[in-house]
Order: C-alpha cells, then structure tokens, then sequence
C-alpha cells in the first residue's frame, strides 16, 4: 500500500512538472512569437493613410504586430516630440526631419542606426550622397530616409494658354513677367488672381523657406559654411539676399502680382485664384482629391545665376524608449520597400527618398511628378544645415520677412531692403555666435 | 485636548494633507523650480547646465520680441479686459429682467465658453479669411473692399482681441447675473418709489452692490487674458495665418524659447516676468477695488 502511494506521488510530480519545464524551456520561443505593440508617431497628416496601409501588409507576415499610428500638424507634432523624447514617453518610431530632431541627436536622446539598417542605408546607390551626408552626424548615421519634401513649380495651363504662354517659365526673371500678365483684378483694381502665390505670412520657419527658393537660385543661401570646419554665418548678407527681397517687395508693391488680401498656397492654386506656386510633391495627391479636374503642371525651379532646389529628407527614428528596437527597424526597413513606395507616391504623392526604384507605373499615370523626380547635374540639390540651432534661425528670418513683406516704404527703396537684410544678417549670425558655431 | 478633539484634528489633517502635497507637488513645486530654473544656462537635457545669475533677465529686456510680446500682451489685456467686462455687464443687465426668451439668450452667449478654443478659433480663422471669409463678405455689402484681417499687423490684433472677447463675454455674464439676482429686489423698488430712473438705479444701486464681484470678475479676466495663447498659436499657423510678430504675446514667446529653441532657463525667466505683472495688477486691483469699497 506504502509502495503504491509512493509511485502516486512521483507520477504526479512527474505529471506536474514536465509541462512546467516544457513552458520553462520554450519560454524564449513563447517571447519571440508572443504580441509585439509598435507604436509610430508623424507629422503629416496626409501620411496616416500609407502607414496604416503598410501595416496591414506587414501583419500579413508579421500577425504577432499591432500598430498604433498617430499622425499631428507638423508645429504640434513637434511640440509634442519637444515633450516626449526627453521624457522617455515618445513613440517606438518617430516620423521627422533630421533638421527638427537635431537638437535631440545632440543631446544624446536618439539612437544611431543599428548595424543592419546601417547596411541596408549604405547599399550602393539606395540613396544619394546628399542624404547620406545629411543623416550624419558625428560620422553616425542617424535615421531611415522614407520620403522628401522636393520643390517645384506648379502651374495652371488654361491660365498660361489664356495669356499666350506655351509654357512655364525657366528663369526668375521670365517667371516675375509671366506672373504680371497672369494676375487679375477687378474694376477697382483689387488683385482677385494672383499671377504667382509667395509664401508672405504664418509663424514658424515656413516663410524663411520659400524665401530659400529665390534666393537660391540667385545665388545666396541661409546658411554659408565658414572656412573652418562645421562653423557658419549669414549666406543672404548679400546681393542674392536683397535681390531675393526685392523680387517679393516688387511682385507686392511695384507689379502687384501678389497681394495680402488674398488666397494663397494650395488652397488658392486648387481654387484657380493664383496661376503658379512653389510646393512639394504632396500637393498632387491633395489636388486629385479636391480639385481633381484642375488643368495644371509642375516644372524644375526657375534658374537665375544658378538652378536648384530644396530637398528635405523625412527620416524614421526608433527612440530609445522602444522596448522592440529590431521589430520597430524591421517595419522602418518594410516601409522603404519597392511596392510600398510606389504605393505612397501613387496615393499620398510624397516622394520617397529611395533612388533606386521603379517609379514608372505612377509618372505614367501622373506625370506632374516627373518635375520632382528629374535630375540634372546643373540643377543642384540644397538643404537644410543639420544644427541645432537652424529652426531658430529659420523662424527668427521667417519673421523678418514677414514684417518686411508688409512695409510699404520698401518698395523702391535699395537702402531699407539692404538694412532688412543686415538687421536680418547679424541676427543669425548672433544666434550662431551663441550657439558657438559662427565663423567667417 | 481630549482624544476625540485629538480624532477630529487627525481626520481633519489626513482629509487635507494629500490634497495640499498634490497641490505642493503639481503647482508650488514648479513655480519655485521655474524661479530657480531662470537663473540657469540650460539645454534640452540639462535645465540647470550653468549658473548664470540674472543673465537671463538682463537679457530680456535687450530682446525686442520679449519687449514686442510684452507691449502686446498688455494691449490685449487692457482692451480684452475692459471690453469683455463691460460688455459683459450690459449684457447681464439687460437680461436681468425675466422675460421669456430670457434663458435663450442666456444659453446662446454662454455657448461660446464651452466651446473649446481650438475649433473656436479655428472657425475664426476661416470667418477672418480675406477671400472667402464671412466677415469679408458681410462688409462688402456696406462696399467695403475686401481686408487681410489676419494678415496686416494693424488688425490683427484687433482681430485676435475681438474673438476673445466674444469667446468670454458669456462666462463674466453668468457672474454679473447670479451677483444681480442676488440684490434683492426691495433695494431696487425703494430706489424706483424714490424717483431713481434706469440709469440711476444702475449707477447708485446695483454697481456699488456688484463691486466685489466686478472685483473678481476683473481679476480673473486680467489673468486669463495675459495667459492668451492658443488662439495666437493657431491663429498664426498655416500660410493664410496672422504674422507672428503682429500679436506675438507673452506665454507664445516662451513657448517658442522654451519648446521650439529649448532655452528653457530663458524661458523661465520670461514666465517669473509674467507671473510679477500679474501678481502687480491684481494686488493693484484688489486695493484700489477693496478701498472704495
């Protein structure tokens, strides 16, 4: 009877603990496939719907993932990250401009790429040296390139038919005549069609930006690299800078193409109230959505002393917050494949980063995007200076310009442009003094 | 003290202290480290990454958008405040009669203050907008040429000024209302049988009645109004916004130094700046307010 009892009791141990080694034993396996939560925050909009499309791709294959993916108004969004990234509390993966996330790159809040997204960034010929270098800081690369804000030149083609224009204009100065005869007005003289709609109001660095696209080609720059390494100042301090100026002064003041008391940037362009604008490939996508019988084009920036355009790569960061880092590169990586990019310019019209993909399919059906994706070795690619401090000096021109762009008195007047520039000039380069990065 | 006096006090104590150490921890705590914070050198990571004395302040009043947000913020203050108060006021009494539209009226000028601020001055933005907006229109029946209300620094200021005063006007009329209600009725009928008119009863008996309440009511508006922001902040954003510096205002400024530039010991000390006007004001406005009484 002991005996019995006895081997009862050891078979049920026995019973007992195997499914407990079992579970212990494939515990790991268990982690692996268990659910994995992947949390992406961005600052457009427009780019939820191809996240949440990626995502359903990506749990065809990965069913143990689930997403939540949030998207702000880019201001917001990074007062947000301004928040949360020091914190700890931000998104696995964070949608934003190397510029923007420079200030928590320097102080160490961000992760470098790990060893395989660094392979796969650095693949022969997958993005252009200009990406590279802006991703670097350090000799790190930081950031998944997964889509850019490029410039062109959208134009209304029953409107440049109407003045007899066979096409869009290729230099600044032929574009400011075109702009002339296109504008409109009432009887009373109000400008009611802008010929050209300028960026001329709103807070933050936006202003600054497309005052960039004149004044490149003009031959200026925010921004010029000293001669000592990594050190900047003032690049408009110059004749490029009041130039630059003065063609806005004038389209406002003197040609009265342009005016305050009007619809400006896309809205104004998909109404028909202005007949040419300066703006990234997203505005496609907007206009088959709301204007989607508008008669338009887009073409290169119009060259002065040199031709080029502003390119800003839109990056991917995992933060170091995430508690799946190689699930969250993996979706990163995902999201840059073939289809999925075609997928996005086809549907939101942003452009993916990736230059060695096929995007035939979608210019076939949409040629207004062969504008963005053209190259050309004179057609030089600029952008932003990857230092903490450029938003401040974009957002502290931005308004500079924005109270010069309502002054009257500048109109004809080459010594009041010239001391907007100045006054402009020795505040960047007083906030790079600060920030201990100015050079001569 | 006997034990149940020594019971009460340990309810009393154990009721209040979390409350207080919530308070301390949530509201006095930072006001002091934001004190000691605008004495600092400081960066993203690092608030207090040098000391630098009165640095900062000194800096202030060298930087022309600090003195810019400052002269604005006191603008919209002073014209917010006078406007929404005394605006506020007639409308109270006005309604103070019972009559049958009288709780109509009531709940369409309270509407806008439980409207949140965001759609609200989103909503503005498009009323404000030089082609297609409302405002426009409305004018241009009168032959007025279309305005860039938002656009030109003149009237934008205006504009911000006049949408926050149409968001408050209800909540300083729900106060002025409960306080007229309360003056009872016999103080109103003597002063009528005495020969006292409209006007005069308004001036000799319901005015000085309503003073500390007018008191609060001031206060309140004052402090509220040198806290705009959110109608600025969204009021400037996007191509067709208000330029910035236009009605660039206190608490916009630091957030700009503070979460856009993360000169937060800068920063700092533009909000010990802030909070010692408004701390001046209402000591101001409780004495003279407390002394006619």
């Amino acid at each position: 009877m002991k005996r019995t009892l006895k081997w009862t009791a050891v078979i049920t141990i026995v019973v007992l603990l195997v499914p407990s080694l079992v579970m212990a034993g494939g515990g790991k396996e268990t982690k692996t496939a268990g659910p994995v939560k992947l949390s992406l925050w961005g600052g457009f909009p427009e780019m939820e719907a191809f996240y949440k499309y990626a995502a359903e791709e990506y749990r065809k294959s990965h069913p143990n993932v689930e997403f939540t993916i949030l998207t702000h108004p880019l201001r917001e969004f990074e007062q947000k990250l301004s928040a949360t990234v020091p914190s700890n509390t931000a998104a696995d993966i964070i949608e934003i401009s190397m510029y923007a996330n420079q200030k928590f790159i320097e102080a160490g809040l961000i992760p470098e790429l790990p060893a395989k997204v660094k392979d796969y960034f650095l693949a022969p010929n997958r993005f252009s040296d200009f990406v590279k270098k802006n991703n670097t800081y350090k000799d790190k690369l930081y950031g998944l390139p997964i889509f850019q804000g490029r410039t062109a030149l959208f134009w209304n083609k029953k409107m440049f038919q109407e003045a007899g224009f066979s096409g869009p204009p290729k230099t600044l100065t032929e574009m400011a005549q075109f702009a002339k005869k296109l504008a409109k007005y009432d009887a009373n003289g109000n400008l009611i069609r802008s010929g050209h709609s300028l960026r001329l109001s709103g807070q933050g660095s936006g202003v600054a930006e497309k005052f960039w696209f004149v004044l490149y080609p003009m031959g200026g720059s925010i921004l010029e690299e000293s001669k000592e390494k990594g050190k900047y100042h003032a690049g408009y301090n110059n004749d490029a800078g009041r130039r630059a100026l003065k063609y806005y002064i004038d389209a406002l003041y003197v040609d009265k193409w342009d005016s305050h008391a009007i619809k400006h940037d896309a809205d104004a362009f998909e109404l028909e109230l202005t007949a040419m604008f300066f703006r990234e490939s997203w505005v496609i996508g907007d206009i088959a959505k709301k204007a989607p019988n508008l008669s338009y084009d887009t073409a290169p920036v119009p060259a002065d002393v040199r031709w080029g355009r502003i390119t800003n790569p839109v990056n991917l960061y995992v933060t170091r917050s995430c508690k799946n880092p190689d699930a969250a590169w993996d979706f990163a990586m995902f999201l840059n494949e073939e289809k999925n990019l075609v997928w996005l310019l086809d549907n939101v019209g942003w452009l993916p980063v990736r230059q060695d993909i096929n995007l035939d399919s979608v210019l076939a059906k949409k040629p207004q995007f062969k504008a963005f994706v053209m190259s050309d070795p004179k057609y030089e690619e600029f952008g932003y200076t990857v230092i903490a401090v450029f938003d401040e000096i974009m957002t502290k021109l931005a308004e500079r310009l924005v109270a010069a762009y309502l002054d009257k008195s500048l109109a004809n007047n080459p010594s009041g442009i010239a001391k907007v520039i100045q006054d402009a000039a020795n505040e960047t380069n007083e906030i790079l003094k600060r920030a201990k990065l100015y050079g001569e | 003290m006997n034990r149940m006096e020594l019971q009460k006090r340990i309810f009393a104590y154990s009721a209040v202290i979390p409350v207080v150490l919530i308070f301390a921890f949530l509201r006095v705590v930072p006001i002091f480290q934001n004190f000691l914070y605008s004495f600092f050198n400081s960066t993203v990571v690092d608030p207090m990454q040098e000391f630098i004395g009165i640095e900062n302040y000194k800096e202030l009043f060298k930087d022309n958008l600090f003195l810019l947000s400052l002269k604005n913020t006191t603008l919209f203050a002073l014209f917010v405040t006078v406007f929404s108060v005394g605006l506020a006021l007639l409308v109270a009494v006005l309604l103070a009669t019972k009559t049958a539209l009288g709780g109509l009226f009531e709940t369409l000028y309270f509407l806008p203050v439980i409207t949140p601020m965001v759609p609200v001055a989103v909503v503005w933005k498009w009323i404000y907008d030089p082609t297609y907006g409302l405002l426009n229109y409305c004018l241009s029946l009168f032959g007025i040429k279309p305005l860039g209300w938002l656009v030109y620094p003149d009237l934008a200021i205006w504009a911000i000024i006049i949408m926050s005063v149409w968001k408050v006007i209800g909540y300083n009329m729900i106060i002025f209302l409960v306080g007229i209600r309360d003056i009872p009725d016999s103080y109103i009928e003597a002063a009528t049988i005495d020969g006292g008119n409209k006007f005069q009863v308004f001036r000799f008996i319901i005015l000085p009645l309503l003073r500390p309440i007018l008191l609060f009511v001031t206060i309140i508006s004052t402090i509220n109004a040198y806290n705009v922001f959110t109608q600025v902040f969204i009021m400037t954003s996007g191509p067709q916004g208000a330029p910035g510096n236009a009605v660039r205002t206190l608490v916009f400024d630091i957030y700009e130094n503070a979460f856009r530039y993360f000169k937060t010991g800068y920063a700092a000390s533009e909000a010990v700046v802030l909070f010692l006007i408004v701390l001046l004001l209402t000591l101001v406005q409780l004495r003279t307010g407390g002394k006619e009484r």
